[in-house]
């Protein structure tokens, strides 16, 4: 088991910040998640772990040894890659095999570790088929089994799931997961599904242009977002814009505009200050039809549109000339038109102070 | 209207290709069937091929290096072996393939792989062998490598080494066609690394693999689909090609057997079995690697996975001996097989070329040629037939491309794609030799079709041309069509547009610049075309296409009729380069080279 450490690395493609001082501490046996959109830099933080890229500043740790320079073939890393990367030349075996036979491990040995690697991807029996006679789920299998099989420092996990129908990207989460666990074994896993990064990550750390924005566990990010970016980035969280009119030491009260005021909870060290531009964040499952003991605000507004999704139903509310997001019971009847009412715990408002337009992640 | 397009391609085809080709195998069967049967000798048989000390030896009539010394002077000629004209060939085209994939696999590797100073340069200089200089360049490498050649005055005189070199028969053949096929080699193999996924080579490094052995494991057998390939070509190309052998006087090889037995049917006005028992030799090992080539191919065409990901290709700065290497090795090799292209051109503006280099600046050649009545009808025949013979491709290719990506018929797709690429490995020389055969004979005989008739042979060129340089045009225009998706066309078949209609303003329109390529990639080939043009195209002198009357004045002894030939080839090789020009900067690809 292994401890990797990021300290200060940069990398540019260009103009552009791939990654800009990222500082990262990934325990033993810990599966880390990196998560952000597409072009945020978490793959190519994953390449510059794996030794395919070199940082232009920084330094990476395996444990107390800098391999920041270490060749790729010399750091004990295996990857599996977006596309697996299987080699459609060589059979099951001969792509599982590869690794232990550059280790020059001895004939026999090879053959019962790469039966036992893919017992535990439940692939025994499919050694002699060629890759492209399997479909994407044994694909993903054998490109973590080849990763796998040679008891690699550091696990790395490019998007391994993305090529993958829903279904089977749920079952395979579980079983990376499950796999994981019991070869306790570090992992760092890429992925722009926040839903795959909560539910298989000890950590996870989100990105943007570059840097990491919030690193913690996924209740931590999901229930304490840092930022707005994180506020918006993970879940689908409704924003409104707004003035604060009085700031005390946990709450502040912002005006949304229309003499509507809403009392949200201080995030952080904030800067924030009478008078400052705010933004609220609040996750529609958070609204409430019925007032709650806690306390709460009450938020009157004009249903503009409702949408049945089954488990529950999006309402779109018209609030001081603000959009709303709004999940409520499936079986209350709502039309458009309707004015409707809505409480929301002052806990579960967050406030922000308002940043540069580019942080904010554009909510469907 | 697909059904006319089908019937058009299978009949030009079956015509123009199969049907020359099976009477060219059937004649000297019939003739040994009917002395298996009879006991009587009636022509020539395979009996005869197999037992006829020409064609095979087990011993060489030749010590394949000479050592002489003249004075204080070592005096070495490189001749080869002679086998006779079945072991020569085979000798020769597996050397030739050899060398030349050897020499294509380091440079693509070092162009696919590496990035460095000069690295567009050197790709250039890749393609110089690819200039279309018929025949001229054989006898150019020849001047260098004799005796009195630039090589040896280098050693002797500049260097003052008592050491003199010539490069005579097989061996000059080999050095020839070597320094003129490599790059074939090099761009398949090239194109194939380029489109290897990087994570597969990523992933290999990552478990450990580096060096040579990630290039064995790894990027050496997914390469092997272009190698194949160019490998074949090479191969097929080594067997039919005629200037060295007649460069070098090497006369014990199948092309020039089958060339000079036709230019003797001229004279007595019928082509014996010998002709289709050689053809027949030279048609099965071409055919046997057409097809080998294809399963292995096909069966190894890895789909590159790219399924998202990353693809910029792996270069990485070669260290201080890899830098040593390209700089002093693989650059200067490949410089020195761009000779006899530079060489054409020096000799073409040279006054005279009696010592070790050409000597003096003239343009006279330029403007002789251009009056010369010969050069001039060699010049307008070879563009009338080239013309012509694109007009025809044209349709031919656009039927076949159409119909073998569009036809629902799968095994149908398969029939036209196999005969509309199998010019490109069908020699020449088989071509030539089996329209002599079908069309001087029976049913044919003494009509427009008939080269021996008073109409002369070039209706048949024309044809020729079209079946031999259509693949050009037809892999550009399938290309284009796997582009255009089908939805396209059901729509406007949707809204009430018949099958041509559709093809005139659909398919045509959004075609136009593949087609307008693949036409301009014919003509040029067209001209520079050299097994049929100096076989059926020579019959008849006032028909005579252009790469005829260049060999006319290298073998004929003519005053300057180096420089002359030099100077015809100067035109072809700037046509050549135009066309490629145009062609690139419309399609902004290397169609134009490729695979041949």
């Amino acid at each position: 088991m292994t401890r990797v450490s990021l300290s200060k690395v940069s990398k540019k493609f260009g103009n552009v910040f791939a990654a800009r001082d990222v500082e990262l501490s990934i325990s033993k046996g810990e599966l880390f998640t990196l998560l952000g959109p597409s072009g945020c830099g978490k793959t190519t933080t994953l390449r510059i772990i794996a030794g395919f890229e070199y940082p232009d500043s920084g330094q990476v740790f395996f444990d107390e040894e800098d391999v920041t320079y270490t060749k790729p073939y010399e750091r004990g890393t295996a990857m599996v890659f977006q596309n697996y990367a299987l080699w459609p030349h060589m059979s099951v075996f001969d792509n599982i095999a590869y690794g232990l036979k550059i280790k020059k491990l001895p004939k026999e040995e090879i053959r019962k570790k790469v039966l036992e690697v893919l017992d535990l991807v439940g692939l025994r029996g499919l050694e002699s088929r060629y890759p492209l006679q399997l479909s994407g789920g044994q694909q993903q299998r054998v490109a973590l089994a080849r990763a796998l099989v040679v008891e690699p420092r550091v696990l790395l996990l490019d998007e391994p799931l993305s090529n993958l129908d829903a279904k089977l990207r749920v079952r395979m989460r579980e079983e990376i997961r499950k796999i994981q666990r019991t070869l306790s074994i570090t992992t760092i896993y890429v992925t722009h599904d926040q839903e795959e990064a909560m539910s298989i990550s000890d950590r996870v750390a989100i990105m943007n242009q570059g840097k990491i924005l919030q690193v913690g566990t996924p209740q931590d990010i999901y229930f304490r977002p840092k930022n707005t970016f994180v506020a918006t980035f993970i879940g689908k969280s409704t924003l409104l814009q707004g003035t604060v009119v009085r700031k005390d030491a946990d709450n502040v009260l912002v005006d949304i505009g229309s003499e509507i005021r809403v009392l949200g909870k201080l995030t952080g060290d904030s800067p924030l200050k009478e008078g400052s531009r705010a933004i609220l964040v609040i996750k529609p499952e958070d609204f409430l039809v019925e007032p709650p003991q806690e306390p709460h605000n009450v938020i009157e507004g004009v249903v503009e549109f409702s949408m049945f999704l089954g488990s529950f139903t999006q309402l779109r509310m018209s609030v001081a000339n603000q959009n709303l997001k709004v999940f409520v019971d499936p079986k209350k009847e709502v039309k458009p038109g309707d004015r409707f009412v809505v409480y929301v715990k002052i806990d579960d408002v967050l406030v922000f102070p308002r940043e540069s337009e580019g942080e904010v992640l554009e909510v469907a | 209207m697909l059904v006319f397009m089908i019937i058009f391609a299978l009949v030009m085809f079956s015509l123009f290709l199969i049907l020359p080709l099976v009477e060219t195998i059937l004649l000297p069967i019939t003739f040994t069937i009917e002395r298996l049967v009879s006991g009587v000798k009636t022509g020539y048989s395979l009996i005869e091929l197999f037992s006829d000390p020409r064609l095979f030896r087990t011993y060489s009539t030749t010590e394949p290096v000479i050592v002489a010394q003249i004075g204080n002077t070592t005096l070495v000629n490189f001749i080869g072996w002679d086998f006779g004209v079945i072991p020569n060939t085979l000798i020769i085209a597996s050397i030739v393939t050899s060398i030349t994939t050897l020499l294509g696999l380091v440079v693509a590797f070092v162009m696919a792989r590496y990035e460095f100073r000069g690295k567009l340069i050197m790709r250039v200089i890749a393609y110089i062998p690819l200039l279309m200089t018929p025949f001229v360049n054989a006898y150019v490498i020849k001047k260098l490598f004799s005796f009195d050649g630039l090589f040896s005055y280098i050693i002797n005189t500049v260097l003052g080494i008592p050491l003199k070199i010539n490069v005579d028969r097989m061996f000059g053949v080999i050095l020839t066609q070597s320094m003129a096929f490599w790059p074939i080699i090099y761009l398949n193999i090239y194109s194939s690394m380029m489109m290897i996924d990087p994570s597969l080579e990523e992933q290999a490094e990552n478990l450990g693999a580096k060096g040579f052995k990630l290039f064995r494991s790894i990027t050496l057998p997914l390469s092997l689909p272009g190698l194949a390939a160019g490998a074949a070509v090479v191969f097929i190309f080594s067997m039919e090609d005629l200037g060295g052998p007649i460069a070098y006087g090497f006369h014990d090889v199948l092309s020039y057997s089958i060339y000079s037995n036709i230019k003797a049917a001229q004279n007595i006005g019928e082509v014996g079995a010998y002709v289709g028992a050689l053809a027949i030799v030279l048609l099965a090992l071409a055919l046997s690697i057409f097809f080998g080539i294809k399963k292995y191919v096909s069966l190894k065409q890895y789909a590159m996975l790219s399924r998202g990901g990353r693809w910029m290709p792996r270069v990485r700065k070669p260290g201080l001996v890899g830098s040593l290497i390209i700089y002093l090795v693989i650059l200067p090799i490949m410089l020195f097989t761009a000779m006899p292209q530079i060489g054409v051109f020096v000799t073409a503006f040279s006054v005279r070329w009696s010592r070790a280099y050409p000597e003096g600046f003239t343009l006279d050649h330029f403007a002789n040629i251009l009056v010369n009545p010969e050069v001039l009808s060699g010049l307008t025949n070879s563009l009338r037939y080239a013309a012509m013979a694109t007009a025809l491709i044209i349709v031919l290719s656009l039927s076949s491309a159409y119909v073998a990506a569009r036809s629902k018929l799968h095994t149908l797709n398969e029939v036209i794609d196999l005969i509309s690429t199998s010019p490109l490995a069908i020699p020449g020389l088989a071509i030539a030799s089996g329209y002599i055969i079908m069309f001087t004979s029976g049913l044919f005989k003494d009509t427009f079709l008939d080269p021996l008739s008073s109409y002369g042979p070039w209706l048949l060129v024309v044809l020729a041309y079209t079946i031999r340089r259509s693949p050009f045009a037809t892999r550009v225009i399938y290309a284009g069509l796997q582009q255009i998706h089908v939805a396209y066309e059901e729509a406007a078949m949707n809204l009430g547009a018949s099958r041509l209609r559709t093809l005139a303003t659909i398919i045509v329109p959004l075609l136009g610049l593949n087609v307008l390529s693949g036409a301009l990639l014919a003509f040029v080939y067209s001209v520079a075309e050299t097994s049929v043009s100096v076989t059926i195209g020579a019959v008849a002198a006032g028909q005579k296409p252009l790469t005829a009357v260049m060999l006319d004045f290298l073998t004929g002894g003519r005053l300057a009729g180096l420089q002359l030939a030099a100077a015809m080839a100067v035109l072809i090789v700037v046509t050549q380069l135009l066309i490629i020009l145009v062609t690139n900067i419309f399609l902004k690809q290397r169609y134009a080279f490729i695979g041949v």
